[in-house]
């Protein structure tokens, strides 16, 4: 698995992101090198939620937040709405990039403790002056009402006032202020209580509706993304496994990493028997990746193949792709 | 600021008063109509505390020790307060855009403070005067005033690499915050986010050392004066004591007073770093 090609890639007119053999390194001195995303394609069509999930360290949030250009990838291409972002002189992409916005994993750290509410929220709309002080004013509190906030009781106070879940919502009132056409969404709720999870994603779906978004959902947990999701794509160790609608991947996943990562997922019901035994160890490391198949040092399926030949993405079944030498059946 | 005050326990306030009534006398102490600082008082040699016309006594010399103090206030802490202010601000800057920049640049930069950290203050400063405020002519002295210029700049240089050190680190635990990246993805300008997101938050450890380094500017001028590349001509507290260092054991006085007011005066800036630090500190001072 974990293997590179194009074959998932819908070249219709909905599409409105592509990333192409997007690759970011960094350097960690000595001559090393981190292999965080490693030649990942993908695109996204208007209207729907792409999520992206795989375990800690697999370059999710790094991906996610390469598509921003934060940092710049190495190399790859990243075309929203036609406009290949890597290619625009910095001005260029300053304001091209506002039709994306990102809701970040901390809620907490994502909102400067030293600012009211009122402006946190407004700072996107201060950056680019947009508007009146009191069509700024308005704005605001239409944001906090839309996110479920009474804005006369928030806006003077500030963010370590709130709870988690609280601060989770400015934030996401404070992406949706330029009215972005994408959101990326790294780990939103995952650090959150489970009873407010389910509050912020039904408001993220709310939001979404109301404001016709596209959605980039990166996510470790496979139950909160089966809700929110209309496409999965699965990620280990910067590569991509595996491509497809959330029944399919549930129900018949054709990579053996992500039936392990289902398998995982745990069930409320004690007689309910597991699958396959979940992985064991630990992911290699970034710096030095397995030859082939990324994922061949954990996978049961593995033979000389795996190491020698890295695998294509390819389809398995109609609108299922996958990137392994031997998939599940 | 009265609202500040009125959080202080009873020695930030008495710290505060105290700084105050040194500002004042620094200000404003040349209308209080003393001997003049400079002039003896050949009737009165090393005049106890509360002598007639000498509240604080003299010197073996006859100086008013009052006068001196009041006076001596001027210098010491114009002295003080220029170069702390002007080398907190050169320092925080460069540290705050280094540790922003990163790469080559911070490199220079923390290297340049480190080697100027790795000398002792009172030998840096020595070396400086002394490079900076040598005569040619040993009968020509340098002036008065412009040793007092030398004297800042070369504090100014011992406080750049304090506070800029500070600044850079404290910019470092909050450049990575979410925060920050979220402004970049909206399109904030490097500028903006430096001065609405990261000076703000660095801030406040700025606030604590520059009162830290009042005390150690204050201190500083007085023993380069003792070590005689001060205002040794002049009139501030570093003269007074390096005046009568030979000789205190006449007029204890003269010794103690002006180093009670450099003492206190010291101990008044530490406990109002130490307070506002605190109080602007908003984990630990609101909740």
């Amino acid at each position: 698995m974990a293997g590179s090609g194009t074959a998932h890639m819908r070249n219709n007119d909905e599409v409105v992101l592509e990333v192409r053999d997007l690759v970011v390194e960094f350097k960690i001195g000595r001559g090393l090198v981190v292999n965080a995303v490693s030649k990942v394609s993908f695109d996204v069509c208007r209207g729907e939620t792409l999520a992206i999930v795989g375990e800690s360290g697999c370059g999710k949030t790094t991906l996610g937040k390469a598509v921003l250009q934060l940092p710049p990838p190495k190399s790859g291409d990243v075309v929203f709405e036609g406009t290949n972002l890597t290619k625009l002189p910095k001005e260029q992409l300053r304001s091209a990039r506002t039709a994306m916005q990102m809701v970040f994993q901390d809620p907490i750290s994502s909102l400067d403790p030293r600012m009211t509410v009122r402006a946190l929220v407004e700072e996107p709309l201060w950056i680019w002056e947009r508007g009146t002080e009191e069509e700024r004013g308005a704005k605001v509190r239409e944001l906090l009402n839309n996110v479920g906030l009474d804005p006369d009781l928030v806006l003077n106070r500030r963010s370590y006032e709130f709870s988690g879940g609280q601060c989770q919502r400015i934030s996401i009132a404070r992406s949706l202020a330029l009215e972005p056409r994408m959101l990326i969404c790294d780990e939103p709720v995952s650090a959150l209580d489970v009873s407010i999870q389910a509050q912020i994603l039904n408001l993220l779906q709310d939001m979404k509706d109301r404001y016709g978004l596209t959605m980039i959902f990166i996510s470790h947990d496979l139950a909160v993304v089966k809700a929110v999701s209309n496409r999965i794509m699965v990620m280990y160790l910067g590569k991509v496994c595996e491509v497809g609608s959330p029944d399919a991947i549930y129900s018949k996943p054709a990579h053996h990493y992500t039936s392990a990562l289902i398998n995982s997922v745990p069930i409320p019901d004690p007689t309910r028997k597991r699958g396959a035994v979940p992985l064991q160890g630990e992911p290699p490391s970034p710096v030095a990746p397995p030859s082939g198949c990324r994922f061949r040092t954990r996978c049961p399926a593995a033979t000389e193949l795996c190491a020698a030949e890295e695998p294509q993405l390819r389809e398995v079944n109609p609108g299922q792709y996958v990137a392994c030498h031997h998939p599940r059946t | 600021m009265r609202n500040l005050f009125a959080q202080m326990n009873l020695l930030s306030k008495l710290s505060a008063v105290w700084m105050a009534l040194m500002t004042a006398l620094a200000v404003f102490g040349w209308l209080i109509p003393l001997p003049d600082p400079r002039e003896y008082d050949p009737e009165a040699s090393a005049a106890g505390l509360f002598s007639p016309g000498h509240l604080l006594g003299t010197d073996a010399g006859g100086y008013d020790l009052l006068s001196n103090v009041v006076n001596g206030a001027r210098t010491s802490l114009l002295i003080a307060f220029i170069s702390v202010g002007f080398g907190g601000l050169v320092g925080s800057a460069v540290g705050i855009i280094a540790a922003y920049r990163r790469g080559r640049l911070d490199y220079v930069v923390s290297t340049g403070f480190n080697i100027l950290l790795s000398i002792p203050n009172l030998v840096l400063g020595l070396a400086l005067v002394a490079v900076l405020a040598t005569s040619s002519d040993p009968s020509v002295p340098i002036a008065s005033n412009r040793r007092v210029i030398i004297i800042i700049i070369a504090l100014t240089v011992v406080i750049i690499p304090i506070l800029g050190r500070i600044a850079r680190g404290a910019t470092l635990t909050w450049i990575n915050r979410e925060f920050v990246v979220a402004a970049r993805s909206m399109g904030m300008r490097d500028k903006d986010i430096i001065v609405r997101h990261i000076v703000p938050n660095v801030l406040p450890a700025i606030y604590s050392v520059l009162f830290l380094a009042v005390g150690v500017v204050i201190v500083a001028e007085g023993a380069l004066s003792l070590l005689g590349v001060g205002v040794v001509d002049g009139v501030s507290w570093g003269a007074m004591i390096a005046r009568v260092a030979g000789e205190f054991t006449y007029a204890p006085q003269s010794m103690y007073v002006p180093v009670v007011v450099v003492a206190l005066t010291v101990i008044a800036c530490n406990q109002l770093g130490d307070f506002l630090r605190g109080r602007l500190d908003l984990r630990e001072g609101r909740i």
